[in-house]
């Protein structure tokens, strides 16, 4: 299980950087309850290593994760439960850390993938990557990463955006504040990261964790239920005929 | 003008709303184009009224989208200010009907409602817009709330739009009787889609109400109805708030200040008409 997700540390100036990379290369890092679990017993670790500053969180091969592994729990309700309600966890105990993180968003970054970089502190990606939310598309209400879009964009794009499902190029998801960083393209993504990992080690880093603790209290991150009420609502819509129907239309099952 | 698809089970009573319906989708239209859609009390009750009749109407419970867009050069100007200026109680009706349109697409209605704002929406019509999921607009649209220049408030359009952007944003365009167009209103987030030209909008907003109406009806619903609950969640659709917005507009109407600027408004107005 532990090969799922891995966990590397490194040193810039005098400043201790992890990087966890998703590691279900096969699946585009599709999230089944397998990497969860490696995903949870990563964070949990790095949460307890005080002497780190950064975390980067990225994916192993061309994506950075294709969302959901629906596929797996579509005909078991509670076990869709039980994967949505590991992702909402995930999001809180991620945003949780008390270092800054970094989402490289090497490639695709989907549905409940886009929602992993809405609730890392800074994002990276690069101007062909794709990104969104498509879940309305295929009749899947996105109640989980709902919370963490409004935060990073506001509630009335965040409409727009879910509402609308599809995707959108690395370069809109920079225009529309969902990235903050947009590399001109891969090969120059990693020195977009780099540079700014850098000015984050040049950084007081108990001033950064004194700020990111203020503000994960003043926008309601901290708020575990509305993301776990968020996975109920997600896995009954998951449940219901309409859903089925066009998931199995969109799987071809 | 009578549209493809409109529907007999409204009727308007102004006389300047229209409401058609097909395949899926309603389009209810503001059909005082030679007065830029300045809108009067009786048109605001349409509205509510045409979409009312679009979501909940018989033959049309289905319906899985709704795009609201003006006729003429612009989507709206705001309040008739010449009914504003004969009866102050108009102004009242207006801003409370204007209040309570507003919620009604936004909280009410789990339908995705689009909004054409073409050429620009000015003051009550641009606090329309923050009933709407998607706006799409044209470069050079202006948007705006300068009442203040008429001795009103439009604190009654600041807690949705503030709903709809950020804090900063909000003071800005709420304090500064400035308008600015659509390129900045659409980073600012009053608008989320600038085509280049006035003709293009209504067309890219037809088609995203298509395509809205061609996703599964059940997911988008709850959707909408759950981005209600996060953004109750996060203090940003008080109840209170609401009231305490209309309750501020409405406590500078008939006031000495707003009657002299008003008239003083109108009757430059009138007299560059003449002239």
């Amino acid at each position: 299980m532990s090969s799922l997700a891995s966990l590397e540390f490194a040193t810039h100036r005098d400043t201790h950087v992890a990087t966890l990379t998703l590691c279900r290369e096969e699946a585009r890092n599709a999230m089944s309850l397998d990497l969860l679990d490696a995903l949870h017993a990563k964070v949990d670790e790095v949460a307890a290593r005080a002497d780190i500053s950064v975390l980067v969180i990225t994916g192993a091969g061309k994506a950075f994760c294709a969302g959901m592994d629906l596929k797996a729990v579509l005909e078991d309700n509670a076990l869709a439960l039980r994967l949505l309600m590991s992702l909402a966890d995930l999001t809180v105990k991620i945003r949780t850390l008390p270092m800054v993180t970094v989402a490289r968003v090497n490639g695709a970054a989907i549905g409940g993938g886009c929602g992993l970089t809405c609730v890392c502190d800074v994002a990276i990606t690069h101007a062909d990557a794709k990104l969104g939310f498509p879940e309305v598309d295929m009749g899947v209400c996105p109640a989980v990463v709902a919370p963490w879009l409004v935060r990073k964009v506001g509630a009335g794009r965040a409409r727009r955006v879910l509402l609308m499902g599809g995707l959108m190029s690395g370069a809109e998801a920079h225009a529309l504040g969902m990235v903050d960083h947009l590399a001109a393209d891969l090969a120059t993504l990693d020195a977009t990261v780099d540079g700014v990992v850098k000015h984050l080690a040049a950084a007081g880093p108990h001033a950064l964790k004194a700020t990111k603790k203020l503000l994960n209290e003043l926008d309601g991150s901290l708020d575990q239920s509305i993301v776990r009420e968020g996975a109920r609502l997600s896995a009954h819509v998951l449940s219901t005929p309409e859903t089925q129907t066009a998931l199995r239309a969109k799987m071809g099952k | 003008m009578s549209e493809r698809g409109e529907t007999s089970r409204f009727a308007s009573a102004s006389g300047f709303v229209r409401l058609a319906v097909e395949a899926r989708v309603a389009s209810v239209t503001l059909a005082r184009g030679e007065k830029r859609n300045a809108l009067v009390p009786a048109m605001l009750d349409d509205v509510a009224s045409a979409v009312r009749v679009a979501i909940r109407g018989g033959d049309a419970a289905d319906i899985g989208a709704i795009v609201l867009h003006g006729e003429g050069p612009m989507f709206c100007s705001g309040f008739d200010l010449d009914v504003c200026h004969a009866d102050a109680s108009n102004s009242r009706r207006l801003l409370a009907g204007l209040s309570a349109l507003v919620q009604l697409l936004r909280d009410e209605s789990d339908v995705p409602v689009v909004i054409a704002a073409h050429g620009g929406a000015i003051a009550g019509g641009c606090a329309m817009l923050a009933g709407a999921d998607v706006v799409v607009t044209d470069r050079a649209a202006k948007f705006g709330y300068p009442v203040t220049m008429l001795g009103l408030s439009p604190a009654v359009s600041a807690p949705s739009l503030r709903r709809m952007i950020d804090s900063g944003p909000t003071r800005s365009r709420m304090l500064q009787p400035t308008l600015v167009d659509g390129v900045e209103a659409t980073k600012i987030g009053i608008a989320h889609e600038c085509v280049a030209t006035p003709a293009e909008v209504l067309p890219r907003a037809r088609s995203i109400v298509e395509m809205l109406a061609a996703k599964p009806a059940g997911a988008a619903r709850v959707t909408k109805a759950w981005l209600r609950q996060v953004e109750h969640r996060a203090g940003l659709s008080a109840a209170v708030m609401i009231a305490a917005g209309l309750e501020t507009s409405l406590g500078v109407v008939g006031t000495q200040e707003e009657r002299s600027l008003l008239a003083a408004f109108v009757n430059r107005s009138r007299s560059k008409g003449s002239a």
